[in-house]
């Protein structure tokens, strides 16, 4: 729908398409090896053929694969609290950071926001299930994907280097999930969207951590009988060991 | 240096994981125990999903079991027919086990579950361990002898009755069995060896002499976590065999140094530590179920 509109909005606004961007990403493929710990990734641009000298406005949204979150809300029940409510959203992403140069709501125009999904405020799932209102579920469900480094929105994180010139660091923890993740740059002049480009990155697992990966999923008896030929051994070798001594 | 676990799929530093294997190995060694009932609210605490911390702890135990099984063998402390038996009714346990896991998960209630069950198995056995433990060290202080407790008839009423020279008993199977079968489905879906409830279980109901009862259960505990291991692979895709490398190692060090403190104390004083442990878990937990959660909400994916 994003897409559609700003189709709509360059055909609407040919003289506006003469101003635009290019962007990339410094890295398009992550690989998780043993010792990874979460990456940062930059993404960055320049405006061409700029419309006039007052600096435009970017923002950058980075999102992950999306999956459906299952919400729970825990209730007192005989005294001990248990999970009670539940709502799915579908269609959210496993990993949402939005950054821009100065304040969202300075930037644009709460419906542009939300029209765009640019920042936390505007993240909406693609539909939800279950007998509940979606507000509270849907903030709980931020508010704790942000704690867990998974939601994030920082307002200073796109840095002009120049007057058309530009980056933002994107910190990915190492619970960022893996699949493919679009980054996308927004122009702005006055609260109205000039450009938008994207760029892919796929997150994947490598070496060994990929390897034990795919046998657990492929082979998973052979894998549960390793693990436990594994543990044996250990065992006994301990045993051994300490017998000695 | 952070260690990548490709299940989990999150990265703990690996002093943190060496460190929790050796602590809660070095308990098992001193204590008798398998002290999954310890790793797997640990694990949950670092913040692995509870799915793949109960399923990984299995071999955790499993390991550890296997340390000091052969120690056990070497001293002629197992006997292997009482083992069987109880390892039939447990391995039909641990699939009962999965099963529940997979119901329990797909209804969100399984953190809730699982404290619960906590709560009531460790309070019941570390506030009878607890009275046992000190009737026992007030005994040794007066001089006097263990009060010896009166024969329960109603195991001897029951039919299918065998020998097992190695504990000394004529006894029928159904006792056994069924307890294995309890421990099995417990030990799938809490992750935990059974030790704790097996111990008195053998030494009470089955009323195995001493000797053997440690040998026996540490037997029968290395088959039902080896199947639990397996059917948690197989069923729930939840064991990450990085994790459980890591504990391993650190546990299985942690086991043999604890075995040498073990020696050290005295069996009352042991059981009572134990005993004390085993209700400060039941106590956390239980605070956690009765108390307002700080976060009402919880999130998880699909």
């Amino acid at each position: 729908m994003r897409r559609l509109a700003l189709f709509v909005l360059l055909l609407a606004s040919p003289a506006l398409a003469t101003e635009d961007l290019v962007s990339g990403l410094s890295q398009d493929r992550i690989e998780i090896r043993s010792n990874y710990n979460g990456t940062d990734i930059v993404v960055f641009g320049a405006i061409e053929r700029p419309a006039s000298e007052a600096r435009p406005d970017v923002v950058v949204v980075v999102r992950g694969p999306e999956s459906d979150l299952r919400v729970r809300r825990k209730d007192r029940v005989a005294g001990i609290w248990i999970n009670k409510n539940r709502v799915i959203l579908h269609g959210m992403p496993g990993y949402y950071f939005a950054a821009a140069n100065r304040p969202l709501p300075e930037i644009a125009a709460e419906g542009t926001l939300r029209q765009y999904g640019l920042g936390l405020d505007a993240l909406q799932p693609k539909a939800m299930t279950g007998p509940h209102a979606l507000k509270p579920f849907l903030d709980a469900a931020i508010g704790i994907e942000r704690k867990a480094g998974l939601y994030a929105q920082d307002d200073d994180a796109v840095e002009f280097l120049s007057g058309t010139l530009f980056r933002a660091r994107v910190p990915l923890p190492s619970s960022a999930p893996r699949g493919r993740y679009t980054a996308w740059v927004y122009l702005l002049r006055q609260g109205q969207v000039i450009d938008v480009r994207s760029s892919e990155l796929t997150i994947d697992q490598t070496g060994l951590e990929r390897r034990l990966y795919d046998f657990s999923q492929e082979q998973p008896l052979a894998y549960g009988i390793s693990t436990v030929l594994m543990a044996v051994g250990f065992g006994w070798l301990s045993s051994l060991a300490f017998r000695k001594s | 240096m952070e260690i990548y676990l490709p299940i989990a799929q999150m990265s703990v530093h690996w002093l943190v994981l060496l460190g929790l294997g050796g602590a809660i190995g070095f308990l098992s060694g001193l204590l008798g125990v398998g002290g999954g009932f310890l790793l797997t609210p640990l694990l949950i605490f670092t913040g692995i999903p509870s799915a793949v911390a109960v399923a990984t702890t299995s071999s955790h135990v499993t390991a550890s079991s296997m340390s000091g099984a052969l120690a056990q063998w070497r001293k002629g402390a197992i006997d292997l027919k009482m083992a069987a038996v109880m390892t039939l009714g447990g391995i039909a346990g641990t699939f009962a086990g999965v099963w529940l896991f997979a119901v329990l998960r797909r209804s969100g209630q399984m953190d809730v579950f699982i404290s619960a069950a906590y709560v009531v198995l460790l309070g019941t056995i570390g506030g009878l361990m607890l009275r046992e433990s000190l009737g026992a060290l007030r005994a040794a202080r007066s001089g006097g002898s263990t009060p010896r407790r009166a024969e329960r008839p109603w195991i001897h009423t029951l039919p299918f009755k065998q020998r097992f020279p190695a504990s000394g008993l004529y006894i029928s199977v159904i006792p056994p069995v069924a307890i294995g079968f309890a421990v099995g489905m417990l030990s799938t879906v809490l992750g935990v060896g059974g030790g704790f409830v097996i111990v008195p279980a053998m030494i009470y109901i089955l009323r195995i002499p001493a000797n053997v009862v440690m040998g026996t259960s540490l037997a029968q505990i290395i088959v039902i976590t080896a199947a639990a291991t397996v059917l948690q692979a197989t069923n729930n895709h939840a064991v990450d065999a990085m994790l459980a490398a890591w504990l391993i190692v650190g546990g299985v060090i942690g086991a043999q140094l604890g075995v040498r403190a073990g020696a050290r104390l005295r069996g009352e004083q042991l059981r009572m530590l134990l005993a004390l442990l085993v209700l400060g878990v039941a106590i956390r937990l239980l605070y956690g179920l009765v108390a307002t959660p700080r976060e009402l909400f919880s999130v998880s994916g699909s």
